[in-house]
């Protein structure tokens, strides 16, 4: 990782998501690091908080929207741009997740130039 | 990858000549699958057995309609919501608040020549929406014309897929102005009344469309052939009105005919027409793009 390149944690219980995300974030020149849910996301960002992190919604353990309302109440925990990325497409659940503080909002399925673009949106890259 | 292609080589170079003459675009040499794809969806909604029947007829028989149809599925372009958003900022920082006093009170037009599935006029509109407390005294009506299309059949119906409406569009603006339908996403009626469309072959007379205070023509320059370039240009220079602005893409630039534009931008990609415009020079030099390499239209998108 150089000084200036972006962190990125990526959250969700599914190992191929996360590859594949953690992929693309590398390839858009990000430091991509990985967490199984909700919990295991919380312990990494307490030890060092990401620039952005990538969040899935339904996991076990503790779920995306428990984990982002969590976050935010964290020392530092204001700073990470948070991108959810999950199946759900309701508008009431987008609603809740842009009220519990998300930034941006990833519909799965999806693909490099949508997380690109959402990204950009974000102002992170 | 030609060794699986149904379409043969000669009618590939067919299709190039028709493109270039009904339309004024150059097909590039190495998509030929892409183009094949494209023509065998419209080959099967058509009912044709095949690609290379289709074909067949237009070549034997002429048809003027199935010609049409071929060119536009050709000239279907991939675009997203606020591509080159460098413009879009143009547009909400310098020319509406430059035209709002001499449109205070009134309507202001503005048109998407070429407008495709309709991308570009739904993000317009949706900051023309946003911005509507800065000019609560202004109508902005916004028009998208292209050549008829499966493309535009998608603009007028405002239905986008689960993947279009994640490329360049907020989330914030996603449920501001959309509803959800099933798998897609359809924009909300206070926003499609703001706009509208029209079938409109881009290199033919455009008296019928009257004129406009915004041109937009972004980003295409460069996938035509330069006879077709001087043609559209005269066309965008009497579609614009006087102290109106014609918005190219922000890496494009007037060439040295200024086509009754400034000479000089007023931000990048976009020049006015003053009120009373200069002539022409008689200068055979096309319109150019700066910093890109010239895109032929193998560059395009299909996916």
């Amino acid at each position: 990782m150089t000084a200036t390149q972006k962190t990125c944690l990526v959250v969700d219980d599914s190992k191929m998501i996360r590859r594949v995300a953690s992929r693309i974030l590398r390839d858009l020149q990000f430091d991509a690091t990985e967490a199984g849910d909700g919990r295991e996301a919380m312990v990494m960002c307490r030890s060092s908080m990401p620039d952005a992190i990538l969040l899935d919604w339904n996991m076990p353990i503790m779920d995306g929207l428990s984990f982002l309302k969590s976050l935010r109440k964290e020392p530092g925990g204001d700073t990470p741009v948070v991108v959810f990325c999950t199946a759900e497409r309701d508008v009431t659940k987008i609603t809740e997740a842009l009220e519990a503080g998300a930034d941006e909002y990833v519909m799965k399925p999806f693909d490099s130039d949508i997380l690109e673009s959402k990204f950009a949106e974000a102002g992170l890259v | 990858m030609s060794g699986v292609l149904s379409l043969d080589p000669s009618y590939y170079e067919a299709l190039k000549r028709l493109t270039l003459e009904l339309a004024g675009v150059k097909l590039g040499d190495d998509h030929t699958f892409l183009v094949e794809t494209r023509l065998s969806a419209l080959a099967r909604k058509e009912g044709f057995e095949n690609l290379s029947d289709m074909i067949d007829q237009l070549f034997s028989r002429g048809q003027t309609r199935l010609a049409i149809q071929i060119v536009s599925a050709l000239l279907e372009r991939a675009t997203r919501f606020f591509a080159d958003r460098e413009g879009f900022e143009i547009l909400g920082d310098k020319l509406l608040p430059a035209l709002h006093p001499l449109y205070r009170g009134g309507t202001l037009r503005i048109l998407s020549y070429g407008c495709s599935s309709g991308q570009e006029v739904y993000s317009t509109a949706i900051l023309c929406d946003r911005m509507k407390d800065m000019f609560p005294d202004m109508d902005v009506e916004i028009t998208g014309v292209d050549y008829p299309s499966l493309a535009l059949d998608r603009a007028k119906e405002g239905r986008f897929t689960h993947f279009e409406v994640q490329r360049g569009l907020p989330i914030r603006h996603l449920i501001d102005y959309f509803t959800r339908d099933g798998e897609d996403w359809v924009i909300k009626d206070s926003l499609r009344r703001r706009v509208r469309f029209a079938d409109h072959n881009l290199l033919s007379d455009t008296q019928s469309l009257g004129t406009y205070q915004i041109v937009m023509f972004r980003g295409r320059l460069a996938q035509y052939s330069p006879t077709a370039v001087v043609r559209i240009m005269r066309h965008l220079s009497a579609l614009t009105s006087a102290n109106g602005y014609l918005m190219l893409g922000s890496h494009e630039e007037l060439g040295k005919i200024n086509f009754g534009f400034s000479a000089e931008p007023v931000a990048k990609g976009c020049y006015m027409k003053p009120a009373e415009a200069p002539l022409e020079k008689l200068v055979a030099e096309p319109v150019r793009t700066r910093s890109t390499p010239p895109v032929e239209y193998k560059d395009i998108n299909f996916a």
